[in-house]
């Protein structure tokens, strides 16, 4: 059961506190955060404080970090971690879902609508909605918005829901926009359906793929008023599962897959369709794995060259990262454009190559040249592995396709629908 | 204040004035202000509009606004605009009402909820039902009487069978809150029909309410297989939502219910295989989801290895991990390592030790290590993986590859020397006490094999005082083998040593170490070799295996906060000691008792490893003259590691320190059973130690690898609690405190448990803790029990141990004579009791004399018909006289002990004078 839950600003300022079962008072909060600002990267986000401070003992703490916000949550029984961290994840998004965007400035805004929603999310400190549609019913208060909607900057390739480890992929203006639920207003027509997939590989030091795992999602945000049942259609040759058999053809394989509740899946066997009533907001309908056995060879090696052999397709962003020796004094290098970039962090003993677009089909290489006083030959041992991070847009490394996207009843006017694809790097790492 | 506008009428003029002054920031006039409310009220007018005014002004201190405030409450409780909302004809704002309701948590108040509660638990709109199910267990918090007489459980009961699934789910939650703190633990009523409503539900509720029916349902024991089966044939689709939360509670449930499957059943391997995928998918969450994912999956991989064994793949370590999931990977790792995949694991192992990070490097070469005990086919690689690493030269590395392939060796023996050359060049690097001394146990253990053996050692023994005291044991057992060894050499380098250990050293534990080698090889350099360079037992694979009972309850709360601590949640949930815990299903029925499940023995400390120096294999000591029974098996004495093979508590003889006396009293124990293995030469040495009897009050296995042994003793005036600590577990401990129960004389420390640095595995710890009586008297049975918590940064430990009442003579309970002689009349023969002391050889005067060293003082002696008359006296710290008379005819002393007030203390001193005398005879003859 959740004792208390509140948002806190990176700087401790209270932005929310709520009080559902009256077992610990505000300065919980306080407790807190000093024991959050105390952790160092290398301690667990479960945290327990105060076994010695009388008045917090045996409280337990629960946090994400989102939108630059500790998200916090405070126990004193034995719940579920999960469903504390799942909780906190749900009232982000639908914190973004309602006030557009997730920062502080947004929260401190809607404070008044952010206190609602948690009433009506939790009673007692038991969980009892998190659907927008449920919500939608109880809740009375207005978005502020922080920044007026535009619609022109849709351009953008990043998307919502690629949270990447490259920060500098800042999510599109189009889906930073508060849900209306009240009123039809113009320019709400619109549904977009994003593949997500994330990429980990580890490639040997002989060039072989020691592991390859493929982590896949489709999401949906919607912001149709009135949309009664969305069909989602999938490639018709899909093959679900690690045993079953597959033939020569093109078929997309997954080993398992996870669907959203609200997905009715009675045409799925048949058709590979997905029929969902769409709440509005955001939502992952359905995720997946593929381990091993990629469909498609990596998409980048690197012997001592970086080698691309994905056609008709540029990557964004991508940077390589090598272990270096320590210390390591200076770098020269010899790069093959302009606009890369490569330096030299020694405080992380690495070196780091950018590469901010990498046409499809093309080889970069570069050559290091690093000056390290008393070498040895330990110290080459130091060297490696490679590490790259890259995104890939318009491109699934499953293959997986959305055929066709059909919204029932026909939506008047113009209903705009989106179908967008995008593969990050999650852990691509290649042994030297 | 624009609420002026909703006073239109004159009639409200009042009112509204009564507002502004209930809001009034003085005090004063917000008495004023109550007070002719509560008078308008008395008249009977209306001035129920006011309610939330006052209500604001309940907080004060002021007592006498306080009550007025109260009394207008109690008046209008009932027309609380709370309570007419509870009618309204939006469900919505009947919800609203009852949903605040329950948060007004004060009792007298709640009374007049009742009604309303009751009403809206029927209501026909699911939504004011389901809040309405939530506000009982608030009320019952509050009130837990009123709500059982009320009727309200009933009530929640019915609600299981509702026919919206958030209701049940709903209802569920807030039974098995409630039940938590009932008494009757069996308050949800969980029988077939009921089970069968709920997993109905399950399917149509949202997934917060999935995780409250999951969770109830793993408190059901389902009576036969069948009905296991067939719940978890309903569960399983569970097991592929997309909610985490959802999926562990799933998993919980179908972990418990396997157990009443039969082993060999096809539905019992199909289970397996579904519950792999699942656990799977939790990995590709955030770090956190992923770290909590991980803890779970150690303790189902511990329980049930078989689930994920193909899945080793999913728990190598990604580059962008954060640490903390890199090594609970890697723990994951180890545990799922087989001849199956070790070719794998190793080469991911390898690359991980040229990691970055530090901790991670270090538990990775650790990791190597461990592979090669546990899977034999792959130590070969092992060891030349290590050895590839510690050609690195990178200081972290060798030093905890050195520390790993002593452990191999231990495991191997005889197969790996030939790298030992390698080794020795690392020499030199090695500055963690650790390495050193698996170092220098390496060179000891293989000193025949290694030509500069001496120099080496030698080397280490310049710095010989500024060493640990771990490294400095090792070096004089590691000098003492090499000069079994190689005698004609080191003559002059183990002299050195033993004079370095025995004459320049403050330690004790090291001194007498260094005695029994001199000892040793001085009385009989064959007996030495054998005693010193004997066989050692091989060591065992699993070390940090979760104990079974442990890890049994921990698997019935999987998903909770319990199980990412690995603690069960009496341990840091508040207020939940009384709860009985819980435990996996037995299957019962037409196979009998469940087979014994095949789970790898643990072995709760490595503790041979490291301290273990010389292994004698003794038989069980015969004829142990002492008060305590020995269970010795193979024992590893110098380790201090003797408990670790002995079940029950055992009494060693110990001065002050844990350790080496124990040889000291085996070899004592043999000696006098048999031909002289010690000369008598060697028993004086037992005079020189000061004597007294060391207990082991929490054996490691129970304290999660703590073993606390000790003793009370009273030194210049003072009590002390002399304790020895020792870490057998494979982490560090910290955070040590201490604190007694209640006790029958006031005990507590002084001053809080000193223990500062860390206590790494496999070391110890001495702790004089003094005490005083100065704390809160509670009487315990028997008289000297001690209550004593100790807790470090594992968990707290409980163990009870008797005090030896001799620490409570105070020094100055010498009677004046003439006291004596008036006192010994006036007390009553009641409050008498004689003892006879058997086989006591002392003459009176030696008798008073040891006595006195105890406090125990002799007033007056004289002599009747050949007999000495002693009479003395005695004083508790808590004031109490204890008179004696001891009459000492040759071989039958008789004592006959009188108390001034209360005659209860006498049958424990009985004790304490036959251990004095008797130790004091010990003495006298050694």
């Amino acid at each position: 059961m959740i004792s208390q839950v509140f948002i806190l600003t990176t700087s401790g300022d209270h932005l929310i506190y709520k009080d559902f079962r009256g077992e610990a008072g505000v300065d919980a909060i306080r407790t807190f955060y000093e024991a959050v600002t105390a952790l160092s990267g290398d301690q667990p986000p479960v945290v327990m404080v105060g076994l010695g401070v009388q008045s917090h003992k045996g409280m337990h703490f629960v946090h994400v970090k989102q939108g630059g916000l500790y998200w916090a949550a405070s126990t004193k029984s034995n719940p579920s971690p999960f469903t504390v961290i799942e909780f906190l994840n749900r009232l982000a998004a639908l914190t973004k879902d309602y006030c557009g965007s997730l920062s502080e400035k947004s929260v401190r805004m809607n404070f008044a609508l952010i206190y609602e929603l948690l009433d009506e999310m939790v009673d007692y400190g038991y969980i009892q909605t998190t659907s927008t549609d449920m919500l939608k019913n109880f809740i009375q208060t207005e978005t502020m918005s922080s920044k007026p909607f535009s619609l022109f900057e849709l351009g953008n390739v990043g998307l919502f829901g690629a949270e990447t480890q490259q920060s500098k992929v800042a999510p599109s203006a189009a889906t930073s926009r508060p849900l209306m639920f009240t009123r039809g207003d113009q320019g709400g027509n619109e549904i977009f359906v994003d593949v997500i997939e994330r990429l980990s590989v580890i490639i040997g030091s002989n060039g072989v793929v020691m592991k390859a795992d493929i982590e896949g999602e489709i999401r949906v945000k919607c912001y149709l008023p009135g949309c009664s049942e969305m069909r989602i259609g999938l490639n018709e040759e899909l093959s679900i599962g690690k045993s079953q058999l597959r033939g020569y053809g093109m078929a997309v394989r997954m080993d398992e897959c996870s669907f959203h509740q609200a997905v009715k899946l009675d045409e799925f066997d048949a058709y590979r369709i997905l029929k969902i009533c769409p709440s509005q907001g955001e939502q992952t309908v359905m995720q997946y794995q593929l381990c091993d056995d990629l469909p498609c060879a990596p998409p980048f090696r690197l012997f001592p060259t970086v080698e691309r052999d994905i056609g008709n397709s540029v990557a964004l962003n991508v940077s390589v990262t090598l272990p270096i020796p320590k210390g390591s004094v200076s770098l020269s290098q010899e790069l093959s454009s302009p606009d890369q970039s490569a330096e030299l962090q020694s405080k992380n003993k690495a070196l780091q190559w950018d590469i901010p677009r990498f046409p499809g089909g093309a080889q970069l290489s570069a050559l290091f040249k690093l000056e390290v006083p008393g070498l040895s030959s330990a110290s080459l041992q130091e060297v490696g592995p490679v590490s790259l991070c890259f995104e890939l847009p318009k491109h699934t490394c499953t293959g997986l396709q959305v055929r066709f996207l059909r919204l029932t009843p026909t939506q008047p006017g113009s209903s705009q629908r989106w179908v967008r694809y995008v593969t990050h790097s999650d852990s691509y790492t290649i042994r030297i | 204040m624009t609420d002026s506008k909703y006073f239109t009428t004159n009639k409200k003029g009042e009112i509204f004035e009564l507002k502004a002054e209930l809001n009034n920031e003085k005090k004063e006039k917000r008495k004023e202000a109550v007070k002719k409310v509560i008078a308008a009220m008395t008249v009977g007018k209306d001035v129920s509009s006011l309610f939330p005014d006052v209500v604001n002004c309940m907080q004060t201190d002021n007592l006498e606004l306080k009550k007025l405030v109260y009394l207008y409450l109690m008046n209008y409780a009932k027309s609380h605009p709370l309570c007419t909302d509870c009618e309204d004809p939006n469900p919505l704002i009947r919800a609203l009402a009852v949903r605040t309701m329950g948060c007004i948590r004060v009792d007298k108040i709640t009374e007049y909820l009742c009604e309303p509660l009751r009403k809206c638990l029927k209501d026909e709109d699911p939504y004011v039902r389901k809040t309405a199910a939530v506000c009982v267990a608030k009320l019952h918090d509050i009130n837990a009487q009123m709500v059982e007489d009320q009727g309200f459980l009933d009530s929640l009961r019915d609600l299981i069978a509702d026919s919206n699934p958030m209701v049940v789910a709903n209802a569920v939650a807030a039974l098995s809150e409630i039940s938590e703190s009932h008494p009757n633990s069996n308050l949800l009523d969980l029988n077939p029909q009921n089970i069968n409503k709920l997993l109905t539900a399950l399917n149509e509720c949202t997934e917060w309410g999935q995780i409250f029916i999951l969770d109830c349902l793993s408190n059901y024991n389902p009576k036969d297989e069948r009905e296991a089966q067939s719940i978890c044939e309903r569960v399983t689709p569970r097991l592929s939502h997309a909610n985490s939360a959802v999926v562990l509670s799933a998993v919980k449930v179908l972990m418990k219910f396997l157990e009443l499957l039969p082993k060999d059943s096809d539905y019992y391997i199909t289970l397996l295989k579904k519950l792999s995928p699942p656990l799977v998918t939790l990995l590709s969450g955030e770090p956190e989801v992923q770290y909590v994912a991980l803890r779970n999956i150690n303790l189902i991989v511990q329980k049930r290895p078989e689930i994920l064994k193909q899945e080793i793949k999913v728990f190598f370590v990604k580059y962008n991990d954060p640490i903390y999931v890199k090594l609970e990977k890697l723990d994951i790792m180890i545990r799922l390592a087989s001849q199956a995949n070790i070719a794998q694991v190793l080469a991911e192992l390898k690359e991980y030790a040229t990691e970055v990070d530090v901790d991670f490097v270090r538990k990775a070469v650790r990791a190597i290590g461990r592979c090669a005990i546990k899977v034999e086919q792959s130590a070969e690689r092992c060891v030349s993986t290590l050895l590839d690493l510690i050609q690195t030269k990178v200081n972290y590395v060798v030093q905890e590859a050195i520390v790993v392939i002593r452990d191999i060796f231990r495991k191997y023996p005889n197969k790996y020397e030939s790298i030992i050359a390698t080794l020795c060049e690392n020499l030199d690097s090695l500055d963690e006490p650790d390495a050193r001394a698996a170092m220098i146990w390496i060179v000891g253990e293989y000193a025949e094999r290694i030509d500069n053996a001496d120099e080496l050692l030698e080397s280490f023994l310049e710095g010989f005082h500024d060493e640990s005291t771990q490294v400095q044991l090792t070096l004089l057992t590691a000098i003492v083998k090499l000069f079994l060894k190689k005698p004609s050499e080191t003559q002059e380098l183990v002299q050195q040593v033993l004079s370095l250990a025995t004459q320049d050293s403050d330690n004790p534990d090291l001194r007498d170490r260094g005695y029994i080698y001199w000892r040793l090889l001085s009385t009989d350099p064959v007996t030495a070799k054998e005693v010193v360079l004997s066989e050692k037992p091989l060591i065992s694979e699993e070390t940090d295996l979760i104990e079974p009972t442990l890890l049994d309850e921990l698997i019935c709360h999987i998903g909770s906060l319990a199980s990412v601590y690995h603690k069960p949640p009496n341990a840091f949930v508040e207020g939940s000691h009384g709860i009985h815990r819980k435990h996996l299903p037995i299957q019962h029925g037409s196979s009998g008792p469940a087979a014994p499940v095949d789970q790898p023995q643990v072995i709760p400390s490595q503790g041979d490893l490291l301290g273990d120096l010389l292994n004698l294999d003794l038989g069980p000591p015969v004829n142990v003259p002492q008060v305590c029974s020995m269970q010795m098996g193979a024992v590893d004495l110098l380790g201090g590691g003797l408990d670790s093979l002995v079940s029950d508590p055992i009494i060693i003889m110990h001065p002050t320190l844990c350790g080496w006396k124990n040889i000291i009293y085996v070899l004592l124990s043999n000696s006098w059973s048999g031909p002289g293995l010690i000369s008598v030469d060697f028993l004086l040495l037992l005079a020189v130690l000061n004597f007294c009897v060391l207990q082991v009050w929490l054996p490691a296995a129970k304290a999660k690898g703590l073993e606390i042994s000790g003793t009370f003793s009273r030194r210049q005036g003072h009590m002390y609690m002399d304790m020895s600590f020792t870490n057998k577990a494979l982490q560090h401990m910290t955070d040590f405190a201490i604190q007694f129960n209640k006790n029958s004389f006031g005990m507590i420390p002084t001053t809080p448990l000193a223990v500062h640095t860390p206590l790494m595995p496999n070391q110890s710890i001495d702790i004089s803790l003094p005490l005083n009586t100065i704390g809160p008297v509670m009487k315990m049975d028997p008289l000297n029990n001690l209550q004593v918590a100790v807790k470090n940064n594992i968990d707290v430990f409980y163990f009870s141990c008797l005090i030896p009442l001799s620490i409570f003579f105070v020094e100055d309970g010498k009677m004046e004579r003439q006291v004596f002689l008036a006192t010994w009349k006036d007390i009553p023969n009641e409050n008498e009791l004689q003892y006879q002391i058997k086989e006591c050889h002392l003459n009176a005067d030696t008798v008073s004399g040891k006595l006195q060293n105890n406090n125990i003082y002799t007033i007056a002696k004289r002599n009747v018909e050949g007999q000495d008359m002693l009479y003395q006296s005695l004083k508790l710290t808590n004031g109490i006289w204890i008179l004696a008379e001891l009459r000492i005819q040759p071989g039958n002393p008789n004592y006959t002990v009188k108390n001034t007030l209360n005659e209860k203390v006498c049958p424990n001193l009985w004790p304490v004078l036959y251990n004095i005398i008797w130790m004091q005879l010990w003495m006298y003859y050694s």
